[in-house]
């Protein structure tokens, strides 16, 4: 049962502005499930994509029972036996659940589709994942779990080897997530070897045999037995807590100052409960919680992106509505820095000064609305010395920085607001250590200075090097609250003891019903 | 293993999908439409002279609603599918009033060109990778010039008086043309929802990257989406030259907006993904009916272009609006969001292709 | 025909200008001096072929004012452009402009400019009420300027034969007949007088010109307009009204349109139905030759002037030329197709930059 299947050595993927893959090695075996790990940006998903065809690699070999192969194409990664489900939705919304399971290979008489033909393979293979669909339906009326399983089902359909999953329970209730366990099980005991991608460790040491751990694009520990292993051993590795902990200087924010916002008992449209929380001057409030507990969500709510259907948010203590972000920017001088940088954080095919002065062209602005140049340049000019951004000159646009200069020239524009509250999002995502670095010394240093910030994060280490106290999101609603010691293993054994003590969720289950 | 019970609910939900569509309010829209003409007519609307007018001028919008509905599923837009028409048109009449090419030759000379022209766009656009708006109004431009010069200021109509024949040859007083658009909506209907290469090209106007990671490439369903869209423009071209008097440079002049009003009213998005053949043909019947009614009671022509655009307006609003309340009443259920199929709502407020796929 | 026409900077306006990182390509591949070189060039090497080109009050001075009016035209189309939107109505609201100066010169026989202000106000009424319904509903801007495309057709030709006897507004006040003639000829200082080739209807450009500029270059709202169209998501979160703006967008656009509406129908002296009919071409044209993207977020107003001029003096110079009015729409189109398949190449070239240097 030992063979390789397939193997990867050395393997490079550059991007414009970053390497999102430097030298990563995997050794995939037949009949195993095999966990690779790492934080949000390490490199998973770019390395899954290398290796199912989307993307050529720059560098590196692979290796498919010995041989060299070049996967030039996802079809051609399929025939030579490796199935995937990516982490983005692959379905078609018009075609019907048996036509996109099959559609690798759709059954075909003739040119023309056999559509009596398709039932059969696609029912068994929702029949193997215990899934009771009509395979008419167009997949558009599925729910998100649904959809998800569909997924499982299209790369059971094409029987492969190597069957790679990216995150496939990120949005499965755990009844769901047990029978594709269950699946997955199956599928190894035949001699498929399964990737399995979660964030989840619980899934992953409950699962997996051998595993991967990747951090900043190289691969930190590489095919190892997963038994040799703690699971306080995987996350070192993941972080990487000896490059991340920085030291910082002590600082002592004034507990009994009246809060800057309060949030009391907020429900939002989007499934919030009962949400309170208060951020003080010079204070650093972690929200933490895994991907998909509603953190970025209840932010946008509170931002005027969604509704607020009960409770109250106030402001220095009066109660406010805040109908837009530039409601919230211009009237309440609350800064928001975006978890998704490339699409909501910088505008990037537009220069630099304009990206950072954009939150102040209106304090810039005399009459007629002229904008001097050479203030805008000037305000522009001392953000980019104060964050040390680099750059080539302010008319560079900020599409060709790389990821960690981009983030400071998304920061860069709430500094120049000059904002009362600050709410960054998963702030060093995807950046270099070094970034990151300054990051965390520029959130303390701010801290310092009195502004209040809240830190949503789903790095735990980030949390315990920044934050003062950590609420714990799980479900739409906050689980707890841990007063930060800086220790690290206390602190994450209570905040993972508040998540699982959570109530099992009653979300998809609900709606699988209709 | 599928019980007729099973089978039953099966259809039932289909026939339930199918009762929700645009394309049923468009077939109710058009039946009530036309009952309510032959009323007022006081029953003439309904008699075979009539009807036979009615459905003549009904195949050419037809036909190229059907040639920007092609280019829609895959996310593109033909801007040149009026300029290509007349172009075509002109082609043929001049190979057969000067150049004394028999009618089939040039009919088929004319029709490979059209072909040829939409093959020509849509590699231009996969290969430079510029916005297909852009480059369709490029060529739009060209094929505007030379019909231009095909025809020149004359009106060309000593062409073959057996092709003129077929075109206003009616059978029953149903028209020949009329005949040939149906066929040409049905084979396209075939191809689109049971042929291998048109679930193709669907599958890469849903989801370009799930096509892609499917094995499927985007970039020459752009091209058969082009070389298809062009093949119908030029059966359209036939279909005017046959029906036509003469041809002259002023054919297709008046294509275009029509031929993107039938596929939206008919249902079909701009992003992408989704064909309706038959409301496409709906809508080009509840056009026509308009422009119908609008001779029945004498109006000035002008009002047939102001009810098209409150129409279309109104269908693509109210559509918005019905998904947005969908969305909402998505969101207060369950707190997961609804499925982000394909793009996200607002997504596409912006441009409605986003050039060769890249 | 080879055009230098390669590299639309990324950088909008002239306020990048002043300094240049040094990545940046040479000055002499910077498209507006390219297409300012090539026209002048192509002017004199008219001039030389044909001296008729140059006689100012015959050809110079028409087409100067088309190149007026139709600069005009592209301007209403670069504001839309700025925040990724289209405009496909521009035509109409041209004419939708027109008709109410013409309704105001011949009911209440207001003064010219009066008149004008009346015009431009509609336009600005209609297009901002387009930008409305795409801000409400996120329906793509090119589906409702589409539909509004028809109603206004409609619309227009409505009034015109409701309110006139013969579709069209005759009367004349005071000031329209010198407006439609004057050069700047006609303004001595002492004894220096302007040229004749210049006409005063040029002075509407040179505002609209001058306006815009400020607009894009130096103020918040411009600045704003653009970063909506860059990236919407990015610029409601950063602070920016986006909604406000697409509507501040359209209904610019809205005013233009009626502004070049008003230039047109004095430069014929009519207010007819059809003012505007074949503004959408040269709209994209002059806009997007000049280097304004499609995708929103960077415009050139200067760019839209010299785009314009190029296509207008191409068109005269073939026209001198005998080349025959049939063949320029084949030219045009081929130089818009290789203008914009340079761009490409350039932006290919900068992109493997970008990851060569990671």
């Amino acid at each position: 049962m030992n063979d390789v299947l397939l193997e990867g050595r050395e393997i490079v993927k550059v991007f414009p502005g970053v390497r999102a893959l430097d030298g990563v090695g995997l050794r995939l075996t037949a009949g195993s499930v095999h966990a690779l790990l790492g934080e949000n940006g390490a490199g998973k998903s770019t390395l899954i994509k290398v290796l199912t065809g989307v993307h050529a690699p720059d560098g590196g070999r692979l290796t498919w029972r010995g041989e060299e192969v070049r996967l030039r194409s996802p079809l051609e990664a399929t025939r030579t036996g490796i199935g995937v489900v990516h982490q983005e939705r692959n379905l078609i919304p018009d075609f019907s659940v048996a036509e996109n399971i099959t559609l690798q290979s759709p059954p075909a008489r003739r040119g023309f589709v056999d559509r009596g033909a398709m039932s059969a393979p696609a029912l068994r293979c929702l029949a193997e994942l215990d899934l009771d669909l009509d395979p008419l339906r167009p997949v558009r009326e599925l729910s998100v779990a649904q959809q998800q399983l569909v997924e499982i089902a299209k790369a059971l359909y094409t029987e492969s080897r190597v069957l790679l999953l990216d995150e496939p329970t990120a949005s499965l209730s755990p009844r769901e997530a047990d029978r594709l366990f269950g699946v997955v099980r199956r599928l190894t005991a035949r001699g498929t070897c399964v990737v399995f991608v979660s964030h989840k460790l619980e899934e992953v040491f409950a699962l997996c045999d051998t595993v991967t751990v990747l951090r900043d694009g190289r691969s930190v520990l590489e095919s190892s037995p997963l038994a040799g292993h703690t699971h306080d051993d995987i996350v070192n590795l993941m972080v990487g807590r000896a490059h991340t902990a920085t030291e910082m200087p002590p600082r002592a924010p004034d507990r009994t100052a009246a809060p800057v916002l309060a949030l009391d008992g907020v429900s939002t449209a989007d499934g919030h409960q009962d949400v309170s929380l208060e951020v003080r001057p010079g204070e650093i409030v972690g929200l933490y919680g895994l991907v998909g507990a509603g953190r970025s969500e209840l932010v946008k709510a509170v931002l005027g992106l969604d509704r607020i259907t009960a409770g109250e948010v106030r402001m220095h203590g009066t109660p406010v509505r805040i109908a837009s972000p530039r409601q919230a920017l211009h009237d309440f001088g609350i800064g928001y820095l975006t978890e998704n940088r490339k699409e909501e954080g910088v505008f990037l095919e537009q220069p630099i000064h304009r990206n950072i002065t954009v939150t102040v062209w209106k304090k810039l602005a005399k009459a007629l609305g002229y904008v001097p140049a050479a203030e805008e340049r000037q305000a522009a000019q001392d953000l980019v010395d104060r964050l040390g951004i680099r750059i080539s000159g302010l008319e560079q646009n900020a599409g060709e920085l790389s990821g960690g200069n981009q983030q400071k020239v998304s920061m860069a524009k709430w500094l120049a607001a000059d904002t009362r509250l600050l709410i960054v999002d998963e702030p060093t995502v995807g950046v270099d250590v070094r970034t990151k670095h300054a990051f965390h010394r520029l959130l303390w240093e701010l801290a310092g200075e009195g502004l209040p910030i809240l830190l949503i994060s789903s790095d735990l280490t980030e949390m315990i090097t920044l934050a003062d106290r950590v609420l714990v999101m799980a479900d739409h609603r906050i689980r707890g609250e841990v007063d930060n010691d800086g220790d690290y293993e206390r602190m994450s054994g209570r905040i993972i003891r508040i998540i699982h003590d959570r109530a099992l969720p009653a979300v998809t289950t609900e709606r699988e019903a209709e | 293993m599928i019980t007729i019970n099973e089978y039953g609910a099966r259809t039932s939900a289909a026939l339930r999908r199918f009762s929700r569509s645009t394309t049923t309010t468009l077939l109710c829209v058009t039946l009530g439409g036309y009952l309510a003409l032959g009323i007022a007519s006081s029953g003439e609307f309904f008699q075979g002279p009539s009807v036979r007018t009615f459905l003549q001028y009904l195949a050419t919008p037809v036909l190229i609603g059907l040639a920007q509905m092609v280019a829609l599923c895959v996310g593109q837009l033909n801007l040149a599918v009026g300029a290509l028409g007349g172009c075509t048109a002109c082609l043929m009449g001049v190979l057969m009033a000067d150049g004394g090419v028999p009618a089939p030759i040039a009919v088929a000379a004319g029709v490979l060109t059209a072909m040829l022209v939409g093959l020509v766009t849509g590699v231009f656009i996969v290969a430079t990778r510029i916005n297909g708006f852009i480059v369709t109004l490029g060529v739009m431009t060209i094929l505007l010039g030379a019909q231009y010069r095909l025809a020149g200021t004359r009106t060309v109509d000593g062409y073959s008086p057996a092709l003129k024949e077929l075109g206003r040859a009616a059978p029953l007083n149903v028209p020949l043309v009329f005949l040939t658009a149906l066929a040409v909506a049905g084979l396209l209907a075939v191809f689109l929802y049971r042929a291998t290469a048109g679930r193709r090209l669907l599958a890469a106007g849903g989801n370009p990257l799930a096509a892609r990671l499917s094995g499927i490439s985007t970039d020459r369903q752009i091209v058969l989406a082009h070389t298809l869209s062009g093949l119908l423009v030029g059966v359209a071209a036939v279909t005017a030259t046959a029906s036509l008097p003469g041809v002259n440079r002023s054919v297709g002049g008046d294509w275009l907006l029509p031929s993107f009003a039938a596929p939206i009213i008919g249902g079909v998005g701009l992003s992408g993904g989704s064909v309706a053949v038959f409301g496409t043909v709906l809508a080009a019947f509840v056009m026509r009916l308009i422009d119908a009614a609008r001779a029945q009671f004498s109006l000035d022509p002008s009002w047939v272009n102001f009810l098209i655009g409150l129409v279309v307006l109104g269908t693509v609003v109210g559509g918005r609006v019905h998904q947005t309340h969908l969305e909402k009443r998505g969101k207060a259920h369950g707190r997961t969001p609804p499925a982000p199929a394909g793009r996200g709502p607002t997504a596409d407020a912006t441009l409605p292709n986003a050039g060769g796929g890249q | 025909m080879r055009t230098p026409v390669t590299a639309p900077e990324h950088v909008a306006g002239e306020a990048a200008g002043a300094q240049r990182p040094p990545r940046r390509l040479p000055f002499w591949v910077d498209q507006r001096l390219g297409l300012l070189v090539l026209t002048v060039a192509l002017a004199a090497l008219f001039g030389v072929l044909r001296p008729a080109f140059l006689d100012q009050r015959l050809v110079l001075f028409p087409l100067l004012r088309e190149i007026s009016t139709l600069t005009v035209v592209a301007l209403a189309q670069l504001a839309v452009l700025s925040v990724g939107h289209m405009n496909l109505a521009v035509g109409r609201m041209a004419a939708f402009g027109a008709l109410f100066a013409g309704l105001g010169y011949d009911r209440l026989h207001l003064p010219l400019q009066l008149g004008l202000l009346v015009c431009l106000f509609a336009g600005a009424v209609i297009g901002g009420l387009t930008g409305w319904i795409i801000a409400r509903t996120g329906v793509s801007s090119f589906v409702v300027t589409l539909a509004m495309d028809f109603a206004l057709m409609g619309l227009v030709s409505l009034l015109y034969s409701a309110l006139t006897e013969n579709a069209a507004f005759t009367t004349r006040p005071s000031g329209l007949l010198d407006l439609r003639s004057a050069s700047l000829a006609d303004i001595c200082v002492g004894r220096v007088c302007g040229s004749p080739a210049v006409p005063q209807m040029a002075q509407f450009t040179v505002l609209a010109l001058v306006g815009l500029g400020f607009l894009y270059t130096r103020t918040r709202m411009g600045r704003e307009l653009l970063l909506t169209g860059a990236n919407p998501k990015a610029a409601e979160l950063s602070g920016i009204p986006t909604g406000r703006r697409v509507i501040l967008a359209h209904s610019l656009s809205g005013l233009l349109a009626a502004l070049a509406g008003f230039m047109a129908a004095v430069s014929t002296g009519t207010f007819r139905a059809s003012i505007g009919d074949d503004f959408m071409l040269p709209s994209f044209l002059g806009a997007v030759l000049g280097g304004t993207l499609l995708t929103g977020g960077v415009v050139c107003v200067v760019g839209a002037l010299l785009g314009t001029s190029l296509v207008a003096v191409i068109r005269k110079g073939l026209d001198l030329l005998g080349v025959g009015l049939e063949s320029l729409n084949i030219y045009l189109g081929c130089v818009l197709l290789l203008a914009l398949s340079a761009d490409r190449v350039r932006a290919v070239v900068s992109y493997r930059k970008v990851v060569r240097s990671t």
